[in-house]
């Protein structure tokens, strides 16, 4: 059948932006900076990988599309519109589809890579109060993230803080019967990965974002990730050297995971969150919200409504305007472009803004991880 | 899902619903009519065949219905569309079913003749045609139907229906009065999806009308007992006229009269199943395997509503 020649009246061609610079690359695809010719908007285009697939558009890019059609919030990054390439000979007569996002000018992990960029403390708090008030509102969509990180939390030049990249996101719900869900547990980029999901956990929820905010909050200070394990067992003993020993002493009900008796957890741990943290970050109100977001137990983690309630943001000095401080600061910085601050660290680095990995990209990337233990460890 | 303003809207008037691409195409209403009957059939039967939810199969079909308000029967045949339907919808409703499981069940249901229209590589011209769906419906993934909204307002008829026997001492038949309407509703969401009726108006609406219409056929009115004497669905949507509730109520019933003459379907080589029933029905509320469509679809049942 020939579709060359069908005219779309709801789905436009993607020539109508003009390609400027590509801001991504990984297994997903590449993600194009481009303008759009009429209105000279800035937008970030994300191709839709077809290759490979027995069964037509992947129900990955589906889920993403529907939830990103569901949710619209100043904190969470905007789909457009959807686009497509006519079919030519160049393309093997297959035609591609576009997501056209509203282009954001930087990445989280970008600006904290970037040794000049520099956050107040009243900074850091509109920084983390923006996520926050994102998480709120997806997980009141019903919608986890599931891949809470740096590189997914997108900030325009402005200092709007987006969440972004929905693609290993997907709704929850509460079951009412009593009946556990079956989540996969394959999610979260290892580094930002909540114990419950480590140990095997299929019936989680929010808390497992409200983790990733924690890491992502700390970063703020510390400039790289916290815990840089390279397998899911190292990640539980970073885990357990930090945030004390996993035991049902202080998470009841945790022996109940297949996997705590055959992890080797470390014992005897004390939690030493704020007084290894000390050295970084200064502010005791900041110590304290990320001691509440790195609890073990995702039962008695802070959800996002106190985490907004919490005296961080309301004690001086107060949450302060990116704007003027990104005002100093010309050009993009995405950690696909940040320059490899050790060798061999690019290709650990796959991840992007707008970008997301596949299904099995969160476990893919951990095999990426840089093996060298000097690489600006932390912990 | 939320309006958004970069969302299409898929609610036509009548006229508009007259003037499709196919009628532009030189088809006559009355086969559009059949074509738009025959399509949600087929998608009914291969559903049920596959053991797929509901609202799977509902979803399909409505994307089947909008996809032909911008293309004619004429270029796109309706098997290979409502195969297609259902194999998006699959997908889009997180019970995806494999494209050449789809075909086996199609080839089974059609004749060679309707087969045909596949090609000869119905696996490739399927995953084609879903390119065009998909940018057809513009992405526009999110449906919804009346039979959770049916459901909801029945859940409350029967706490309002449970009050009132404590009140005024009503027999418990009340209770089972509503089962029997839920039953009947559904049934009619089912037919209604053999129509435009999704074209038109909001699965809300239809909910509301195909209960009303469920409530007439089995002489059971809610606003009998209704303790604010208003209308029993002003609880649930505001200004709905008699007019358009019965203007619905035509619609679903004025396809079995056009089935007569119209054998030898694809839903008649099948033994026909009741898709599933969600779990959060009681039993006795699932649509018995023979109720009303059978029953209806018997020329001596004269089924019309006396107003």
């Amino acid at each position: 059948m020939a579709t060359s020649n069908l005219d779309f009246p709801f789905c436009h061609d993607v020539g109508k932006y003009e390609r400027i610079t590509k801001i991504g690359q990984g297994t997903f695809g590449e993600v194009f900076k481009a303008r759009d010719r009429k209105t000279g908007r800035l937008v970030a285009l994300k191709k839709v990988i077809m290759e490979n697939e027995k069964e037509g558009f992947p129900i990955t890019a589906l889920r993403e599309i529907k939830i990103l059609q569901l949710l619209k919030h100043e904190n969470v990054v905007d789909l457009i519109e959807i686009c497509r390439t006519k079919p030519t000979q160049f393309n093997r007569s297959k035609g591609s589809i576009y997501l056209v996002f509203e282009f954001c000018a930087h990445d989280l992990a970008g600006l904290l890579s970037n040794a000049n960029v520099k956050f107040t403390l009243g900074e850091i708090k509109k920084t983390m109060l923006q996520l926050l008030e994102g998480l709120f509102y997806i997980h009141r969509n019903k919608i986890l993230h599931r891949d809470m990180k740096a590189a997914n939390v997108l900030i325009t030049k402005n200092g709007v803080l987006k969440l972004a990249d929905f693609g290993l996101a997907r709704a929850f719900s509460f079951t009412k019967s009593g009946q556990a869900n079956r989540y996969t547990n394959r999610v979260v980029t290892l580094w930002y990965r909540p114990p419950e999901l480590l140990l095997g956990d299929r019936d989680y929820g929010p808390p497992i974002d409200l983790w990733g905010a924690g890491c992502i909050m700390t970063e703020m200070w510390t400039r790289s990730p916290i815990m840089q394990g390279h397998t899911e067992q190292q990640q539980l003993t970073l885990i357990s050297q930090l945030c004390g020993s996993i035991a049902p002493q202080v998470w009841p009900g945790v022996e109940k995971y297949d996997l705590f008796q055959k992890m080797d957890l470390p014992k005897g741990q004390k939690r030493k969150v704020k007084e290894r943290l000390k050295a970084y970050v200064r502010d005791q109100y900041a110590l304290d919200l990320i001691d509440k977001l790195l609890t073990l137990d995702p039962k008695h983690r802070i959800d996002s409504d106190e985490a907004l309630n919490h005296d961080f943001f309301w004690t001086e000095p107060l949450p302060c305007d990116l704007m003027n401080m990104l005002s100093q600061h010309k050009t993009s910085m995405f950690e696909y472009l940040a320059p490899p601050r050790k060798p061999n660290h690019a290709q650990g680095s796959s991840a992007q803004a707008h970008a997301r990995h596949g299904p099995h990209g969160a476990v893919a990337h951990q095999q990426q991880q840089p093996t060298d233990p000097s690489y600006d460890r932390i912990f | 899902m939320k309006p958004s303003q970069n969302m299409p809207c898929w609610y036509y008037e009548k006229a508009d619903l007259k003037k499709t691409p196919s009628f532009c195409d030189g088809i006559s209403s009355e086969t559009e009519g059949r074509y738009r009957r025959e399509g949600p059939r087929f998608i009914f039967d291969m559903g049920t065949r596959l053991g797929l939810h509901h609202d799977t199969i509902a979803t399909a079909i409505v994307f089947f219905h909008r996809f032909y308000m911008f293309h004619t029967f004429k270029k796109f045949p309706r098997y290979v569309t409502a195969t297609c339907c259902l194999f998006l919808a699959g997908k889009v409703e997180e019970t995806p079913k494999k494209c050449k499981d789809l075909i086996k069940v199609a080839r089974s249901l059609l004749n060679e003749g309707q087969f045909a229209q596949f090609g000869d590589d119905p696996k490739e011209e399927v995953l084609t045609f879903e390119k065009v769906l998909l940018q057809t419906i513009k992405f526009d993934l999110t449906v919804e139907h009346p039979y959770k909204y049916m459901l909801q307002y029945a859940k409350a008829l029967k706490g309002i229906s449970f009050y009132t026997q404590f009140q005024y001492n009503l027999s418990f038949g009340e209770r089972s009065k509503i089962e029997k309407l839920v039953q009947m509703a559904w049934t009619f969401i089912n037919d209604s999806l053999c129509t435009s009726l999704c074209l038109q108006w909001e699965p809300q609406i239809v909910a509301v009308a195909v209960m009303y219409l469920a409530g007439r056929l089995c002489k059971f009115e809610p606003q009998d007992w209704a303790y604010n004497r208003g209308r029993w669905w002003e609880q649930f949507i505001d200004d709905i006229s008699m007019d358009l509730l019965e203007d619905i109520c035509h619609q679903v019933l004025d396809q079995y009269s056009q089935q007569k003459g119209n054998k030898g379907t694809v839903s008649s080589k099948v033994k026909r199943e009741r898709p599933k029933t969600p779990g959060d029905v009681d039993k006795s509320a699932e649509p018995q395997a023979k109720s009303s469509r059978s029953e209806i679809h018997k020329p001596t049942t004269k089924v019309r509503v006396v107003y």
